[in-house]
């Protein structure tokens, strides 16, 4: 059953490109996507070494043959420790198979951020 | 059992410059050790095992001695020939010169060494500092079959993962041949220093970091500029620059490779697996560990050990592995990985040996 929280301000998240709230005990964060327009709800703790990884970058992760470099399709949120990504749509590390971090359902409604929990 | 480190010296010289073009000869002739650069670093007494009767001549310098010293006694199948300085060539400031002495040396071992002892096998001397020669090189000497990797040295201008150096990689790719990269010749001619925090000071310091060192440089750089994604039948073995440290490296070397992918965004896969599909070590000189060998074989087992090493003997040098003292240390169940099958499918069809 839906559970929609409000996270914060849709101009706040345009403005910031994130927005962070603690509900429930968890520091939930939402991100924006500005290529796309894209908002992704996600737990703001990366699980790799506990970094607030909803300051991270939204950006479309790099790919490339040896000496060349090239724009991938998919969209990573990359964690501002130690940059590890993730894809903010499934929470799949794309460096280390084993890790995912919580993602959650998020949308704009009147002007607010909300995550479904 | 596979030695693929033996050292075959030069005895007489004018052997060997018999093989020089002779529009070059006197050159050769004139220069200190053929032109070779010379060593900052000389080990306090001897480079050789001093036990070797040589009569006046270096410990090795014919095929009889190696017979005596070490194919015997250790009933080795297969040993492989690796240029002794020679290997040095690559730091000669002419390319010229250093591509007509790799000439002359691979043209000596075939007649002087190969002809002779059908168990001995060749390793393809070539000009580093002009890759697209040493290919050119590679792929007349690599016709015969009884040369069966690719020598390269430790020291270098750069970490051969360069670009620049892809010819090399290319030709033996080409010729189903491994790249060997032998420790030595760090800091001399025109390599970079040893060590990475300037010219160090005794030979101890040379010997313990300058081999180490560039080996870990030459296996960092091929991984992270993609050498293998480029060239997916390519394999390398890496020479005498020890192998304690090799789980640390990788580790070191996987959590960069996530963290700082950006730098390097092709590689796909971890550097670790890369190096344990593509990557060979050769066991001498085994650290000695204080009577702690089964964490030394724990860490490497982490690293891929014992599919990933090959048994190299160094003779006639003062730090050999003698094969079977070696054959002693290592676990058992290690034993036929490392002294034969795996130099054998390194080597593959070319070392055209057929166990029953």
């Amino acid at each position: 059953m839906s559970e929609w929280h409000d996270v914060g301000s849709l101009a706040d998240l345009r403005r910031d490109g994130r927005v962070l709230a603690r509900i429930e005990g968890r520091e939930v964060g939402v991100v924006f996507d500005q290529a796309s327009g894209s908002l992704y709800g996600l737990r703001n703790r990366c699980p790799h070494h506990g970094g607030p990884l909803c300051l991270g970058t939204v950006r479309p992760r790099l790919t490339g043959q040896p000496g060349s470099y090239a724009l991938a399709e998919a969209t990573v949120i990359r964690c501002p420790w130690h940059g590890w990504e993730f894809n903010p749509s499934t929470g799949a590390c794309l460096d280390e198979p084993a890790l995912r971090v919580a993602v959650y359902p998020a949308k704009a409604l009147e002007g607010r951020v909300l995550v479904d929990l | 059992m596979i030695d693929c480190d033996i050292h075959p010296q030069i005895g007489d010289p004018e052997e060997l410059l018999a093989h020089v073009e002779e529009a070059q000869r006197d050159w050769f002739r004139g220069q200190p050790y053929f032109g070779l650069p010379g060593y900052s670093w000389s080990h306090p007494s001897s480079w050789y095992r001093q036990d070797l009767s040589t009569d006046g001549r270096p410990p090795g310098s014919d095929v009889e001695a190696v017979q005596r010293d070490l194919l015997e006694p250790s009933g080795t199948e297969v040993g492989v020939l690796n240029a002794d300085d020679a290997v040095l060539v690559s730091l000669m400031p002419s390319p010229y010169r250093a591509a007509a002495l790799a000439r002359a040396h691979n043209d000596w071992i075939r007649e002087a060494w190969l002809e002779r002892d059908d168990r001995l096998r060749g390793a393809i001397l070539c000009p580093a500092q002009d890759p697209e020669e040493a290919a050119r090189e590679i792929r007349r000497v690599g016709e015969d079959p009884r040369f069966v990797q690719v020598l390269l040295c430790g020291g270098a201008e750069r970490p051969y993962g360069e670009p620049r150096y892809l010819p090399i990689f290319e030709a033996a790719t080409e010729l189903g041949l491994p790249v060997a990269i032998h420790s030595g010749g760090e800091g001399m001619g025109i390599a970079a220093p040893p060590g990475g925090a300037g010219p160090v000071t005794f030979y101890i310091e040379w010997h313990t970091l300058g081999s180490a060192c560039s080996i870990m440089a030459h296996l960092v750089s091929l991984l992270v500029h993609g050498t293998f994604e480029r060239l997916p039948g390519l394999k390398v073995l890496l020479i005498e620059g020890g192998i304690a440290w090799l789980p640390g490296i990788l580790w070191r070397l996987d959590t960069n490779w996530r963290a700082l992918r950006t730098d390097t965004p092709w590689l796909e896969r971890k550097p670790s697996e890369v190096a344990r599909e593509h990557v060979r070590f050769s066991t001498q000189p085994l650290e000695h560990t204080d009577g702690h060998d089964e964490l030394l074989w724990e860490m490497l087992e982490a690293a891929g050990a014992p599919e990933v090493l090959c048994f190299a003997s160094d003779y006639p040098h003062w730090d050999f592995d003698d094969p079977a003292f070696m054959l002693k240390r290592l676990p058992e169940s290690w034993r036929e990985r490392v002294l034969h099958e795996n130099a054998a499918a390194l080597y593959g069809e070319r070392l055209g040996l057929v166990r029953a």
